[in-house]
């Protein structure tokens, strides 16, 4: 058996030599042209030298010589003609760049092209895990899932509040690309996030999120990007009724965040943002029950690939309170999928 | 929701013109009913759609052409997947027949859907500049038992839907408006009861739509409309009601191929007879998303292709 493995091994190395040798073309001849006599370098584009000194510019057509055949068949077992083989198209440019439906935590105004996957799957120095799932929509719209690890909820007042995961969100947005009506018109999206029942400890809580963000450049290596945002949520616990937070006013609502996007070098981005999530208070009063709280998130996003980034920082879940101490760092690493949309171009081309 | 549409509005006015594929040209050719037909041919449309997300359209599946559409929700009722279907069939380019889960507002304040056959007739009129195609769809609606409290009751709802369908040209171009009215009858019973545990609603319901061509393979689609709401709490009153409410959705529909269609959409209902009063605009954890497709067999071109039967004459 030992004996024979060497061999199988050659045979199968010259049989898979000899399969891609005869998917190659045949070589084609080409002619090396002679060199004058008078020893001046041959032209370059294969025609023949002139013999009288002239320059190729210069040489009348000739009369005399009897015109090229044409129209024969090749014959058989000839190489195909060289035109035919220089007209393979030549591939397809890469797709640009896509801009990112979010910074670190705040939505941008981008959108996902048609057909494209879009995940980012992150980790903190909590022990939160967090995942992103977006699908493209005709350029102008895109559905996603998620789990996020930020949405935290404390029994009293005065207790460190909890993490209440996983709280499982479905997305969906819908927007204008940037320059799209008139010249500067920054990229917006109007989105609108919700989150599936979250149930714990005899407490429910659902949250509801409509942004508004636009992005905007601003020189060749900055991007800006501001939203405003609506929230809802309910926090049910036991049999009580739910405490909605649209009953605390529109005041109690709305926020505004935003970033900023720097591309510093040529494959990474230095990124701010500034964003808001809801924290619940199980036992407190029904103004206190669902607070918006600030985060705060700064980092770097590298290049890997085009299909990959890297994405790393520091997230400040208590920037409101000036507390640093429960500061996060995290890793978060965006894969961009799109095969669906070369399928769909490429039949639409047809 | 306003801005909703005010950016759904944008949307069309920064794409192109019209496009030819979820909502084609009334002129324009059907699939290739033809023995030598390639699967690309077979498949490349146009294809018409009969509907905006809920709201049918002055439009009717093609002729020889199936469609089989749905969406689902996980949002709309905490835990359990909502999910809603239609099947359609052309006959002519004037016909179809369907089977399809209807829209209504359920006890638990949740769109429930409810199974009903129907048949949709559009007006075989040429189409004209400013000129409204018009349509009639009639659904049965199939009883569908729900249990609130440990109470079984049986709702159903049958509709007739007058429907119209106008493409605004010049300046607009792209954009087509539909309206429509249905006149609903609406039924919920406590099975085992007299009279007194029978609600009958008799009501017509104004129903708007708007769908615009956002780029060269999507059209951003805005539906508003009333449709009948089951109200019943056995510990507040033990007779149930039939009332209205508001269903309204904003979304997206892409073209991905000519023959599968994606779309996506939020959606919200509102109480507008004896609402609670915390039910507003505002309250967004009572909208949901709502995530679907549409699929057309073109049958006829394929059984062409196949066995030779249901060919174009001319071949």
């Amino acid at each position: 058996m030992s004996m024979n493995v060497p061999k199988l091994l050659i045979a199968g190395a010259v049989a898979l030599t000899a399969g891609v040798a005869t998917a190659q073309p045949l070589p084609v001849p080409i002619p090396l042209p002679t060199p004058p006599p008078d020893g001046t370098p041959p032209p370059t584009d294969g025609t023949p030298p002139p013999t009288d000194g002239t320059t190729p510019t210069d040489a009348p057509p000739p009369v005399d010589q009897p015109p090229p055949p044409v129209d024969q068949p090749p014959p058989l077992g000839a190489p195909p003609p060289i035109e035919s083989i220089t007209e393979v198209p030549a591939s397809e440019p890469p797709p640009p760049p896509i801009d990112l439906p979010e910074l670190l935590l705040a939505p941008s105004g981008a959108m996902l092209p048609a057909g494209v996957i879009y995940s980012r799957s992150g980790v903190d120095t909590s022990g939160g895990l967090s995942s992103d799932m977006r699908f493209g929509l005709g350029d102008v719209a895109e559905f996603g899932v998620a789990v996020t690890d930020l949405i935290r909820g404390r029994e009293a007042s005065g207790l460190t509040p909890r993490r209440l995961a996983p709280f499982y969100t479905a997305t969906f947005r819908m927007g204008l690309a940037e320059d799209r009506l008139f010249r500067h018109q920054p990229a917006l999206a109007l989105g609108f996030r919700k989150s599936f029942e979250y149930e714990a400890d005899n407490h429910r809580a659902r949250i509801a999120e409509l942004h508004l963000a636009a992005s905007g450049h601003v020189g060749t290596r900055t991007t800006v990007h501001l939203n405003g945002s609506f929230w809802d949520a309910s926090v049910e616990t036991g049999d009580e009724g739910a405490v909605l937070l649209h009953d605390q006013g529109l005041g109690r609502q709305f926020r505004v965040g935003g970033g900023v996007a720097v591309r510093a070098v040529e494959d990474a981005d230095i990124l701010i943002d500034y964003a808001w999530m809801p924290e619940f208070c199980f036992t407190c009063s029904a103004p206190n029950r669902t607070r918006l709280r600030p985060i705060l998130s700064w980092g770097v996003r590298y290049d890997l690939a085009s299909w990959a980034q890297l994405q790393s920082g520091v997230r400040v879940p208590d920037i409101g309170d000036a507390n640093l101490l429960d500061a996060q760092i995290f890793g978060q690493l965006t894969l961009i999928n799109r095969s669906i949309e070369r399928v769909v171009d490429r039949q639409r081309r047809r | 929701m306003r801005s909703a549409l005010y950016l759904s509005l944008a949307v069309s006015l920064g794409g192109p013109g019209a496009i030819r594929v979820a909502h084609a040209d009334d002129q324009a050719p059907a699939p290739l009913r033809q023995r030598r037909a390639t699967a690309a041919e077979i498949f490349a449309g146009p294809f018409r759609s009969p509907r905006l997300f809920a709201m049918p359209v002055a439009d009717v599946v093609g002729a020889y052409q199936l469609s089989l559409s749905g969406d689902a929700s996980l949002l709309q009722e905490p835990g359990i997947l909502t999910a809603a279907g239609v099947a359609a069939i052309g006959f002519g380019d004037v016909a179809q027949i369907e089977y399809r889960h209807t829209s209504a507002v359920g006890i638990g304040d949740i769109e429930a859907p409810i199974p009903a056959v129907g048949v949709q007739l559009q007006a075989p009129f040429r189409e004209r500049p400013w000129v409204p195609a018009v349509a009639i769809a009639f659904r049965l609606g199939v009883p569908r038992r729900e249990t609130i409290a440990d109470q079984p009751v049986d709702e159903s709802v049958t509709d007739l839907y007058l429907v119209t369908r106008l493409r605004l040209r010049g300046p607009l171009t792209g954009v087509t408006l539909h309206t429509g009215a249905r006149v609903s009858s609406a039924k919920i019973v406590r099975p085992g009861l007299d009279a007194a545990g029978t609600a009958k609603r008799l009501m017509v319901l104004p129903t708007f739509g708007l769908d615009l061509a956002a780029s060269d393979s999507a059209r951003a689609i805005a539906e508003i409309g009333l449709a009948p709401q089951f109200r019943f709490d056995p510990a507040v009153d033990a007779a149930p009601q039939v009332d209205y409410g508001l269903l309204g959705r904003v979304g997206v529909r892409w073209a991905a191929l000519p023959a599968v269609v994606l779309d996506a959409s939020i959606g919200y209902q509102l109480e507008v007879a004896r609402g609670q009063p915390a039910d507003g605009l505002e309250s967004f954890v009572q909208w949901d998303i709502r995530v679907g497709g549409e699929v057309f067999v073109p049958w006829g071109a394929i059984a062409c292709r196949l066995t030779g039967g249901f060919c174009e004459s001319r071949e």
